[in-house]
C-alpha cells in the first residue's frame, strides 16, 4: 500500500526538513520538497503539500523562524531558517535516526 | 509565545487563511513552471503541479491547525452556529433568557447578601491576621465582652499580638442640638483601634495611643460617608467640633473611604477614644469590650489560645474586684480565655439574618431548578425538531461527541447570558431584598455592589444550570439513528416514548419541587399572619410614643422626675389626646431591663427562675397602651419619694410567684449581687402583654413608679392615645418639647410601627417565599401545559384512529387527564416525603405551627392538583374536538 511509504516519510520528515534547512540557510517550502525529492533520488515521493503542517508546526515549536521574502525571481514566497533550538532537536533526530537504522541493519543482517 | 501568537491567529481567521493560500500557491506556481521547463504544456504542467501537491483543502486545514489554537476555534465557530441557531427561533432564546436571568438574578442577589453579611473580609490590612479574644460566658452573657481591667491588664502582659486594641460602642448616642433626635452610634476605641487594623486617615489624623488617656477632652475620627454626607468632604473640619449629645468633639481626622468599621451594616459614623466614654455615659463609664489583636509574624491562633490560657490566673488574680462575695471570686478565678478568628468582623448581621439568607437562597435554588427542568422541556421539543438536521450531520461524519459540544455550547451561551442579564436584576434585586429585609440604618453603610465572589457565583450557577438543563437534552438528541430518521414519513416512529418519558420524568420533578415550595410558603406566609394578628395583650392602634432625650441639657438627676411630670401634664393637655403617660420601657421595644425577686413569706429555693422583666410607669400607662388593670389600682398621686415602695405585676408574674394566695398587699424584694432592696408592695395586677417581642410566651413583668423614682434616666419615653391618627401629634409633642427646654432631643414613633418593624423579618421571609412559592407553581404549570400539549400533537395520529374506531369525547379526555394525574401524583408523592424531610430547615420562622402541618401539606397538595388539572385542560380539550380525518389524513 502506497500509505507505508507516506507513513515512513512523516516519522523522518522533521529529520529530513531540519537537515534540508540547516544545510542550505533561508530556504522556502517548494525548494525543500524539491531538495528532498532530488537528493532522495525519488525515492520519498508523497504528495507535496503535506510538507506544510509539519513546516508550520516546527515554526510554532520554534524549531524554524518564518518569514515573508521575494525569490530571485522575484516571487513572493515564505522562507524558513533554523533556529539555535532547531538545531538541537536536528542532533536529536539525527542521533535517532542513527540507532534505528543501526538496529534495523543489525537485525537485517543476523537474522 | 507559540500559544500566544496561535491565540491571536484565531482571531484574525481571514488573514491566516489568505497567508496560507499564498504560500501554497507560491509552492504550485514555482512546480507547474519547473515542469514547464522539463517541456510540458502549461495547461498539463498546471495539473500536473496541482496532483503532487495533492488534497488542496486537506492540507490547508491541517496547515492551519497548527497556527491556531484548535480547541478555541471550535468554540468560536459553535458559538458562531449556536447564535445562528438561536436567531432562527428568537422567541424560544428570549423566553429561556429571561427566565434563566430571573433565577440566576434571584440567586445572584441572595448571594449578594450573604456574601456581605458574612464572607466578606473586613477592608483592611491583612484581615485574615486578626483575632477576637473570648471568654467563657461566666464574666457576662456576652462571651466578648471584658471589662476595663481585664483589658488593660491582657494590652499588658500579652506577647502575642503586634498590635491590640478594645472596641465598645455607646449605643445610642445623639447628634441634634435639641429638636428631633438624630440618633447614631459612636464607636468607642483605644488608641490601637486603627493602627492595629492598618486604616490610614484620607484627612487629618486617626487615634493613637496618646489620645486615649484618663480624663482625656472630647476627639473624634469620622468615616468617609460622613464626612462626605455631613460636611461635603471639606477639609476645613479638621480641627473643628463635632455635637455628640451636645457635647463637643474635636475631629481629629476622616479614615480612608473602604473602612465602614468592624460590623457591615453597623454604622459608627464616629470613633471617639474610649476615654472619652465618660463625656457620653457619665463618670461611671468602663472601657474594655471586644478585645481585637493582630497575630504577630509567625504566632498562630492556636498559640494565641495557649499563651492566653497561661496568662490567664496570673491577670484574673490582678483583676479580681475587691468586694465580690467568696463563691463569685472562686467563680472568677475559673474563667477561660479563648481566641476565634475575626477576619469578617463583628458578626451582627451574621447572627441576625444568617439563617433567614439561606432559606431564602434555599427556595430560589429551588425556583431555578423547577425554571431549568422547563428549559430542558423546551430543548427536548427542539431537539425532536432537529432530528434530521443532526442525522444528516451524524451522517456526513460528525462524532457524537462533537454534536453534543456543539449543542452544550447552546445551552452554556443561553445560560450565561441569562447570568449575564442575572447580574444587572441581582444588583437592583440585592438593594430591594436588603430594604425588605433589613432595617432602614443597616442599609447605610452596606456595600451591595457585586465583587468578584459575586460575580463568580454568577457565572458558576450559569455554567452549572447550562450544563444541568443542557445535558440530558443534548445526549437524547445525539441517539438518533440517522438511516430511520431521514426516511420520510419516518419521524413518528423514530422517537418512539422515550421522548415522552424524559419529558414527563422533568414535570414529575418540577410538581414534587413546587409540593416544598408552597409548602414552605404556607408555612412561613401562616406564621407571619399569626404572628400579625396575634393578640398582643394592648392595641397598637393610634399610641404616639415619644422619647425624650434630656442629654444635652445636663440636668441633674433629682431634677428629672418633676421634669417628665412637667412634659407629660403638658402632653396631656395638647387636643386630641385621649390619655397620655410615661414608662421607661415601651412595648416590643429594644431595650432591657430585668432584675431577681424575692417573695416575702415564701422560700425560694435555689436554682428557681426568680427572673422577671422591670418598668417604670406614671399613671394611666396601661389605659394609654390599652391593656387592663385587673385588679387593685394604678399608681397615683399618693405614691411619692417618702410613701413606702409599690409596685404593679403582671397576671404571668402572680401565676408565677403568688400561685395559690392573692397577691395583692403581697411584699416583695429585689435581690442584687450583695444584699435586698427594700420590700415593695403589691397594689395591681395588670394583664399580660408581650414584652420584647410577639413570640415570646407571657413574662413575669413588675412594674414600678415614676414618681417614687429620685433620680430618673436621662431619656424617658411617653405615649400618647390620640384621637385620630397617631402621627400627627407629633408637631404639637415636638412644641410642647420645644417650650419646656429647647436642648430636650425627641424620637417620635407610632407604637404600631414599632411592632410592625419587629414583624419585618417574618413579613419579609413570609412575602418571599410566597412570591417564589407561586412563583414555581407558575412554572410547573408552564412545564407541564407544555408537555401535555406537545404529547397531544404528538400523538394526534393515534388519537385520530381512537375516535375514528368510535371513542368518546370524555374518554379521550379521560385518556388525557389520566396522563396529567399520574405525573402529578407522582409528584405529589415524592414531593410529599421531600416536604417531610425539608420543611424543618424553616422551622426558626415558623410560629404556631409545626414544620409537617398535615393541614399545610394537605393544602398544598390541593392546589397543585387543581394547577395541574387547569394546566391540562386545554390539550385535552383539543385532544378530544380532534378531526380524526383530517389528523389521519397528514400522514
Amino acid at each position: 500500500m502506497a500509505k507505508t511509504k507516506n507513513d515512513i516519510l512523516q516519522g523522518t520528515l522533521a529529520l529530513l526538513v531540519l537537515k534540508t534547512i540547516a544545510a542550505q540557510g533561508k530556504t522556502h517550502g517548494y525548494a525543500i520538497s524539491s531538495h528532498v525529492q532530488r537528493v532522495s533520488d525519488d525515492l520519498l515521493r508523497v504528495e507535496e503539500g503535506s510538507l506544510y503542517p509539519a513546516l508550520h508546526r516546527m515554526a510554532q515549536d520554534g524549531w524554524l523562524k518564518a518569514e515573508w521574502g521575494t525569490t530571485e525571481k522575484n516571487r513572493e514566497a515564505r522562507f524558513y531558517t533554523i533556529t539555535p533550538l532547531g538545531r538541537k532537536q536536528l542532533e536529536l533526530e539525527e542521533a535517532s535516526w542513527a540507532r534505528l537504522r543501526d538496529g534495523v541493519q543489525r537485525v537485517l543482517r543476523y537474522a | 509565545m507559540s500559544w500566544l501568537a496561535r491565540l491571536r491567529n484565531v482571531f484574525r481567521p481571514d488573514a491566516v487563511s489568505a497567508e496560507l493560500d499564498r504560500e501554497m500557491a507560491f509552492h504550485i506556481a514555482e512546480r507547474a513552471e519547473a515542469l514547464e521547463a522539463q517541456g510540458m504544456d502549461p495547461v498539463a504542467a498546471m495539473q500536473e503541479a496541482r496532483r503532487r501537491f495533492g488534497n488542496y483543502g486537506l492540507q490547508k486545514e491541517d496547515t492551519r491547525g497548527r497556527d491556531i489554537l484548535v480547541w478555541l476555534d471550535t468554540l468560536l465557530a459553535d458559538l458562531r452556529y449556536a447564535l445562528r441557531t438561536l436567531r432562527k427561533s428568537p422567541g424560544f432564546a428570549l423566553v429561556a433568557t429571561l427566565s434563566l436571568a430571573l433565577g440566576i438574578g434571584a440567586n445572584t442577589a441572595i448571594f449578594t447578601l450573604i456574601d456581605v453579611a458574612m464572607l466578606r473580609s473586613l477592608p483592611v490590612r491583612h484581615p485574615e491576621e486578626l483575632v477576637w479574644l473570648t471568654h467563657d460566658g461566666s464574666l457576662s452573657k456576652n462571651p466578648s465582652s471584658f471589662t476595663q481591667a481585664l483589658w488593660e491588664h491582657i494590652r499588658d502582659h500579652q506577647d502575642v499580638f503586634s498590635g491590640i486594641f478594645a472596641y465598645g460602642s455607646t449605643g445610642t448616642a445623639d447628634l441634634s442640638s435639641g429638636g428631633e433626635a438624630r440618633p447614631i452610634s459612636v464607636g468607642l476605641v483605644s488608641g490601637g483601634f486603627f493602627s492595629t487594623l492598618g486604616v490610614r486617615p484620607v484627612a487629618g489624623r486617626t487615634l493613637t495611643d496618646a489620645d486615649d488617656y484618663q480624663g482625656c477632652p472630647g476627639v473624634a475620627v469620622i468615616t468617609h460617608r460622613f464626612w462626605r454626607s455631613e460636611y461635603g468632604g471639606s477639609e476645613s473640619v479638621i480641627g473643628k467640633p463635632v455635637l455628640i449629645n451636645g457635647q463637643p468633639f474635636q475631629i481629629l481626622g476622616v479614615a480612608e473611604p473602604e473602612f465602614f468599621g468592624l460590623e457591615a451594616g453597623y454604622y459608627p459614623p464616629i470613633w471617639a477614644p474610649q476615654c472619652a466614654g465618660t463625656i457620653l455615659r457619665g463618670a461611671g463609664f468602663q472601657g474594655g469590650g471586644s478585645l481585637i489583636g493582630r497575630l504577630k509574624p509567625g504566632v498562630t491562633l492556636e498559640a494565641v489560645r495557649v499563651r492566653m490560657a497561661g496568662l490567664a490566673p496570673g491577670i484574673l488574680e490582678a483583676t479580681l474586684p475587691a468586694d465580690l462575695p467568696a463563691d463569685a471570686a472562686a467563680q472568677y478565678r475559673k474563667i477561660a480565655f479563648s481566641a476565634v478568628p475575626f477576619a469578617t468582623g463583628l458578626p451582627g448581621l451574621r447572627s441576625d439574618y444568617g439563617e433567614a439568607l439561606f432559606v431564602l437562597m434555599g427556595v430560589v435554588g429551588v425556583v431555578l431548578l423547577i425554571a431549568c427542568a422547563n428549559i430542558a422541556n423546551l430543548l427536548l421539543a427542539r431537539a425532536t425538531a432537529r432530528q434530521r438536521e443532526i442525522a444528516v450531520r451524524l451522517a456526513l461524519g460528525a462524532s457524537r461527541l462533537r454534536l453534543i459540544r456543539q449543542l452544550l455550547t447552546e445551552s452554556l451561551l443561553l445560560s450565561l447570558s441569562g447570568a449575564a442579564m442575572g447580574l444587572i436584576f441581582a444588583v437592583w434585586g440585592s438593594r430591594a431584598l436588603a430594604g425588605l429585609l433589613l432595617r432602614p440604618q443597616q442599609m447605610i453603610s452596606l456595600e451591595l455592589s457585586p465583587d468578584l465572589t459575586v460575580l463568580g457565583f454568577s457565572i458558576a450557577v450559569g455554567i452549572l444550570t447550562g450544563v444541568l438543563f443542557g445535558l440530558a437534552p443534548a445526549w437524547r438528541a445525539v441517539r438518533v439513528d440517522p438511516h430511520t430518521a431521514m426516511k420520510p414519513g419516518g419521524r413518528g416512529v423514530a422517537e418512539g416514548h422515550s421522548r415522552f418519558r424524559a419529558g414527563k420524568a422533568l414535570v414529575v420533578a418540577q410538581t414534587a419541587l413546587s409540593l416544598v415550595m408552597i409548602a414552605c410558603a404556607g408555612l412561613l406566609l401562616g406564621s407571619w399572619r399569626r404572628l400579625a394578628t396575634i393578640d398582643p395583650g394592648f392595641r397598637s392602634e393610634g399610641v404616639l410614643l415619644a422619647g425624650v432625650n434630656t442629654r444635652r441639657a445636663q440636668v441633674p438627676g433629682e431634677q428629672l422626675g418633676a421634669i417628665y411630670g412637667r412634659i407629660l401634664e403638658r402632653l396631656r393637655s395638647l387636643p386630641g389626646v385621649v390619655v397620655a403617660s410615661a414608662a421607661d420601657r415601651t412595648p416590643i421595644g429594644n431595650s432591657n431591663w430585668d432584675g431577681d425577686i424575692d417573695v416575702e413569706g415564701s422560700e425560694t429555693a435555689s436554682g428557681t427562675d426568680t427572673r422577671v422583666q422591670l418598668n417604670r410607669l406614671s399613671e394611666g400607662y396601661f389605659s394609654t397602651i390599652g391593656a387592663g388593670l385587673l385588679a387593685g389600682r394604678d399608681f397615683n398621686r399618693s405614691d411619692g419619694l417618702g410613701s413606702p415602695p409599690v409596685a404593679i405585676v403582671s397576671r404571668e408574674t402572680v401565676r408565677r410567684f403568688f400561685p395559690d394566695a392573692p397577691a395583692i398587699g403581697r411584699h416583695f424584694r429585689f435581690r442584687y449581687t450583695r444584699g435586698f432592696s427594700a420590700p415593695f408592695e403589691i397594689i395591681g395586677i395588670a394583664s399580660n402583654t408581650k414584652d420584647h417581642d410577639l413570640r415570646e410566651e407571657s413574662q413575669p413583668i413588675v412594674y414600678l413608679a415614676l414618681s417614687q423614682e429620685a433620680t430618673p434616666g436621662p431619656s424617658f419615653n411617653f405615649a400618647l392615645r390620640t384621637e385620630g391618627p397617631a402621627a400627627a401629634l407629633g408637631s404639637g409633642v415636638k412644641a410642647v418639647l420645644a417650650d419646656i427646654d429647647p436642648r430636650f432631643s425627641l424620637e417620635l414613633r407610632t407604637l404600631k410601627g414599632q411592632v410592625d418593624a419587629s414583624l419585618k423579618l417574618p413579613r419579609a421571609i413570609g412575602m418571599l417565599a410566597g412570591f417564589f412559592g407561586a412563583l414555581a407553581l407558575l412554572l410547573a404549570s408552564i412545564g407541564l401545559y407544555g408537555t401535555m400539549a406537545y404529547t397531544v400533537s404528538r400523538r394526534r395520529n393515534e388519537i385520530g384512529v381512537r375516535i375514528a374506531l368510535g371513542a368518546a369525547q370524555a374518554r379521550i379526555v379521560r385518556m388525557v387527564l389520566g396522563d396529567v394525574g399520574r405525573m402529578v401524583g407522582a409528584g405529589i408523592v415524592i414531593g410529599i416525603g421531600l416536604s417531610l424531610a425539608l420543611t424543618r430547615l424553616v422551622a426558626a420562622f415558623l410560629y404556631g405551627v409545626e414544620p409537617n402541618d398535615p393541614v399545610t401539606l394537605s393544602l398544598s397538595a390541593l392546589a397543585l392538583v387543581a394547577v395541574g388539572l387547569g394546566a391540562a385542560l386545554l390539550p385535552a380539550r383539543r385532544a378530544a374536538r380532534l378531526d380524526p380525518v383530517a389528523a389521519l389524513r397528514e400522514e
